[in-house]
């Protein structure tokens, strides 16, 4: 396990992955958000979409979710924000990216502004944003003891 | 400026500043653990059902109340717009022909919301501007929620922005399959 902490500009390890329909479909059901767009192809496709839209709560997830897992154990979130800049469909190959903002100390131990987002497979950004974590004073490395590894840019 | 959207401007500019109370009701493990599993999270489901069972709060996920597009029970079908929102989704838009789609959010936690705790949402409308961008013209609305526990302390606070654009798609002005007309 290292002790290394973050520093400005240090990249995330990049995360591929995408979004079912049926995962769309359940986290349209247990946000009780009933916008055809993200469910209903047939309709989305009237709205001109070419599948299921992800929903935009489900990219605040990704976004943060995987600056936590980067970030590893004894790390919180501490804000989260992000804007919309091209629709992600079902099945379609998203990219999580971040790269770190900031590092300062703070009454939690450490505070890390990441600057993330998530871009489609011609490289064109989906959504940009920002993540701000603290974690607990004795904290070790992002990621150490957990997946993925850490940045090594 | 299209009339549709000069009318949602009017009647959004006539609601900024006006805050609405929502119960979001009593927060309960079952809740968290099925939004846990629409997102593949099974190691917090493990967690919260053995917490569960040895009698202890339960942590919401993270953004699980900004998450959470509507608290309300919800109108019947026929009553949601042709793009399947209910109007609480959609302010200042009823009867218009419009689409809407997801700015983008700002979510800062303050407090972690936990099982059996009574939550209220307020929410209000805090901006309407026109703009014009690569897919035309459309309303910016910009909207904040502040959730607070029973005890009045603030769990969370969401600021959002929702897009509006002129024109529904010919075929969604029929009545959703399943759907008597009134």
């Amino acid at each position: 396990m290292t002790t290394v902490t973050p520093v400005a500009g240090q990249l995330c390890a990049p995360r591929t992955y995408s979004h079912s329909r049926v995962q769309l479909f359940r986290f349209s059901a247990v946000s009780w958000n009933s916008h055809r767009i993200h469910y209903d192809a047939e309709y989305a496709a009237l709205e001109g979409f070419p599948d299921a839209v992800v929903q935009s709560t489900l990219h605040g997830e990704t976004l943060s979710r995987y600056a936590l897992e980067w970030a590893g154990p004894g790390a919180a979130l501490e804000s989260v924000s992000w804007r919309n800049r091209a629709t992600a469909v079902a099945g379609e190959r998203l990219t999580w990216s971040a790269t770190v903002r900031t590092v300062e100390p703070c009454d939690e131990g450490t505070r890390v502004t990441l600057d993330v987002a998530v871009h489609k497979d011609d490289g064109a950004p989906c959504v940009t944003g920002h993540v701000g974590l603290t974690w607990r004073a004795a904290r070790t490395s992002p990621s150490a003891g957990s997946s993925p590894a850490p940045a090594t840019s | 400026m299209s009339a549709v959207l000069q009318e949602v401007l009017t009647r959004a500019r006539k609601l900024i500043g006006q805050w609405e109370s929502e119960d979001c009701g009593v927060l309960a493990v079952k809740e968290f653990c099925r939004y846990a599993a629409a997102l593949n999270d099974l190691d917090y489901i493990r967690t919260a059902r053995a917490q569960e069972a040895a009698g202890e709060p339960v942590v919401a996920p993270a953004l699980f109340l900004a998450g959470t597009l509507s608290w309300e029970d919800g109108p019947a079908e026929n009553e949601l717009r042709p793009d399947g929102l209910a109007a609480r989704e959609s302010p200042c838009t009823d009867g218009l022909p419009v689409r809407q789609v997801h700015g983008g959010q700002s979510v800062r936690p303050v407090r972690s919301p936990v099982s059996g705790m009574r939550v209220t949402a307020a929410r209000s409308l805090v901006s309407a501007d026109h703009r014009h961008g690569r897919s035309g013209e459309f309303v910016l609305l910009g909207v904040t929620t502040r959730f607070t526990s029973q005890d009045g302390a603030e769990l969370m606070a969401v600021d959002e922005t929702i897009v509006v654009l002129d024109g529904v798609p010919d075929a969604a002005t029929d009545e959703p399959t399943g759907v008597t007309a009134a």
